[in-house]
């Protein structure tokens, strides 16, 4: 962990967007485990980088310049031998070719499967910088099972945030699946809660997937836009 | 210039005077019954202002036999409110008029301000500059007004007599606050203060808020919302408020804001996120006015229950199910009876009653008779795994209502009661004084009586388990 948070240098760099890369540096600062990305110039990097974390990989795109990049198919998951990744980061570049702007690749380590949720803060037009969970993953805008808190929130408002969801029955452990750490959950809530609270050029924050499993939470993709 | 959260003491004190004027001025009365101006004046008079009353036209001698005063610097006395019944451009020069005869509190009735868009936003600044210029604090503009029930004023351009009590509601709709006002009288819910909001130009629903947490006579707060930019202090502020505050958002179905970038983002301003916020500051959220009403009737009528767990005892089962299903799918707790009171409802049942002893209990054709329905509920009301009691009685020509019953219960178990007594609203009319003046709130549906008791048991978990007196 860095003593300095990161955020600082971004901001003072005028970047309003922070890709996954640097939003992880800063969630990491904040105390939230994450995947955290290696950038990666050349397919023989990637491959020690791969080698180096173990496969299974992702290699995805990362750029200030753009927010959504799976739609661009710029997220490659589950990749197991340097075969595959070697044709995904080809895949990649070409991506990264069309664009004037610097773009780049990182490769993180592919997390477990576990519970997907949504963790994230907005500035809402009426109240001012809010917190949200939910159920993330590709399922968030299809369920739509999220809760809200006006930041600062405090310990109890957060464990009625996780119980108040539509998936908590996933939390407890659902048909032979493990129970996950809901405490975990509560520090991750609470910690992007304080994150928020001492940093208001924070505009929107998205962690999703935050994976949780039995050990713990961990922010799988996440951005930040500042103001 | 709006006031903010932390520094509203001030604001409060210009509320209060203007809510308890001895003299009003009507400024731009009418002698045609079609006219705001004239309504607004027999407003006044019909609802039975104790204090002097001005009306004011350049012109006019009288009105409804009233001698008319040709301007402000005419009146006798000081004015302490003028109620402007002019348009938006002329309302701004009555304003001035106001600060220059040293009258200190306005109504401004006109629209044609910020809501219309940037023109009226330009008279709306002008109408702010003028009020703190001239040390005028007003109401509105774009509202119909308010009611002090308590002294009999009524500010607004609908004449109206309304039942007193501690009941007191802001509206950010004008019509929604008459909506509420005739349901609230249906329901036999007492009001003291009614406040139209309207374009919030000179106090915030933070202000109002305020004013009625510190009022003497409002014991329950209802809020009709549409949205609001000082929704955070207002939450904020509602949550050192001990007294009951009920929302009804509207909203449900809005298009949210487009212009942010990530997912999170795209939530802003929502429904959920204000129903979520209010329950994170102790706000109580309704879904429609009938449990508004329902809500803020337990709040003025009934003690808070000591916990949470709901007792239903009727003679007919479908009204106990009904309720009972609300409550369940709310999260509340119906529990079973214990054991001692199981005995005593088999004591005086005989041997093989036919009954199913249990919660929701319904007592059948034993309950039909005030006397033995007594029996029934005393038992089952002193169980002690129960905090509250909902009474469920069914009209009927030739057996009469337990109400004297029901309150002796009461008093004997010293737990909140709730009465449900489907009926003709005539009916329930005659019941209600009785019951409600013990304390029992009397409603003539399941759903009702279903939202009393969840009103009830949430601000007294919000509380933290008041005991009952």
């Amino acid at each position: 962990m860095k003593s300095e948070n990161p955020l600082i240098a971004l901001k003072e760099k005028g970047q309003l967007i922070i890709p996954e890369k640097e939003a992880k540096e800063i969630l990491e600062y904040a105390g939230i485990p994450t995947t955290r990305c290696y950038a990666v110039t050349s397919r023989e990097q990637a491959i020690n980088a791969a080698r180096e974390m173990s496969y299974p990989v992702a290699l995805k795109i990362s750029s200030p310049h753009i927010l959504h990049k799976s739609d661009l198919g710029g997220v490659c998951l589950n990749l197991n031998s340097d075969e595959d990744l070697a044709g995904s980061f080809e895949r990649l570049l070409n991506i990264t070719r069309a664009y004037k702007q610097q773009v780049d690749i990182v490769i993180q380590k592919m997390a477990p499967p576990g519970v997907e949720l949504i963790l994230g803060v907005f500035n809402d037009v009426h109240f001012g910088p809010v917190i949200m969970l939910g159920l993330g993953g590709i399922f968030t805008e299809v369920f739509k099972d999220l809760t809200y808190r006006l930041i600062p929130v405090e310990e109890g408002d957060a464990r009625k945030m996780i119980a108040s969801l539509k998936c908590h029955p996933l939390l407890e452990g659902f048909r032979g699946l493990d129970p996950v750490n809901q405490e975990a959950i509560q520090e991750a809530v609470l910690s992007v809660s304080f994150l928020a609270l001492e940093n208001p050029e924070i505009k929107e924050l998205d962690i999703n997937p935050l994976a949780v499993y039995k050990s713990g939470v961990l922010a799988l993709d996440a951005r930040m836009v500042l103001f | 210039m709006k006031r903010e959260e932390g520094s509203d003491h001030g604001a409060v004190e210009a509320i209060r005077s203007i809510f308890y004027p001895q003299t009003v001025a009507v400024i731009g009365v009418s002698d045609s019954f079609q006219r705001v101006g004239y309504n607004l004046f027999e407003s006044l008079l019909f609802g039975g202002f104790k204090g002097n009353i001005y009306p004011v036209h350049p012109r006019l001698k009288t009105v409804l036999g009233r001698k008319v005063y040709n301007s402000l610097s005419e009146i006798p006395e000081k004015v302490d409110l003028a109620i402007i019944g002019l348009n938006e451009k002329a309302t701004i020069s009555a304003l001035k008029e106001c600060g220059k005869n040293g009258v200190r509190g306005a109504v401004c009735v006109a629209g044609g301000y910020r809501e219309i868009g940037e023109e009226g936003e330009g008279l709306e600044k002008l109408l702010q500059e003028a009020a703190s210029c001239y040390g005028v604090s007003f109401i509105g503009p774009n509202t119909l007004g308010f009611i002090n029930n308590e002294i009999d004023l009524n500010t607004t351009f609908y004449p109206l007599n309304l039942p007193k009590g501690s009941a007191s509601f802001i509206s950010q709709s004008g019509g929604l606050g008459l909506t509420f006002l005739h349901q609230a009288a249906d329901a036999g819910l007492g009001i003291n203060k009614w406040i139209g909001a309207g374009n919030r130009s000179n106090f915030t629903f933070t202000n109002y808020l305020s004013f009625l947490g510190e009022d003497e006579g409002t014991s329950a707060i209802g809020l009709f919302l549409e949205g609001t930019e000082d929704a955070s202090s207002m939450v904020h502020r509602a949550s050192r408020i001990n007294k009951p505050v009920v929302v009804y958002k509207i909203g449900r179905s809005d298009k949210v804001s487009s212009s942010t970038l990530t997912h999170t983002g795209t939530m802003s301003g929502s429904y959920q996120v204000y129903r979520d916020i209010f329950s994170q500051f102790g706000l109580y959220t309704v879904d429609t006015i009938m449990e508004l009403i329902a809500s803020l009737k337990a709040f003025t009528v009934s003690a808070l229950p000591g916990g949470a767990k709901i007792g239903i005892m009727t003679h007919t089962a479908g009204p106990s199910i009904v309720a009972a299903d609300m409550l369940y799918s709310r999260g509340y707790s119906i529990p079973e009876l214990t054991e001692d009171t199981l005995k005593g409802l088999y004591k005086i049942a005989g041997e093989n009653p036919p009954i199913v002893f249990q919660n929701p209990l319904d007592v059948a054709g034993m309950g039909f008779e005030a006397g033995t329905f007594k029996d029934y509920l005393e038992l089952f009301a002193g169980d002690p795994g129960v905090d509250l009691v909902l009474a469920i009685y069914c009209q009927h020509k030739n057996w009469r209502f337990p109400s004297p019953e029901i309150i002796q219960v009461k008093e004997k178990v010293k737990k909140p009661i709730i009465a449900c007594y489907p009926s003709p609203g005539t009916l329930l009319e005659k019941e209600r004084p009785l019951l409600e003046c013990h304390g029992i709130p009397l409603f003539g549906t399941p759903e009702e009586a279903a939202w009393a008791a969840s009103a009830l048991v949430e601000h007294a978990a919000r509380l933290g388990g008041r005991s009952l007196t």
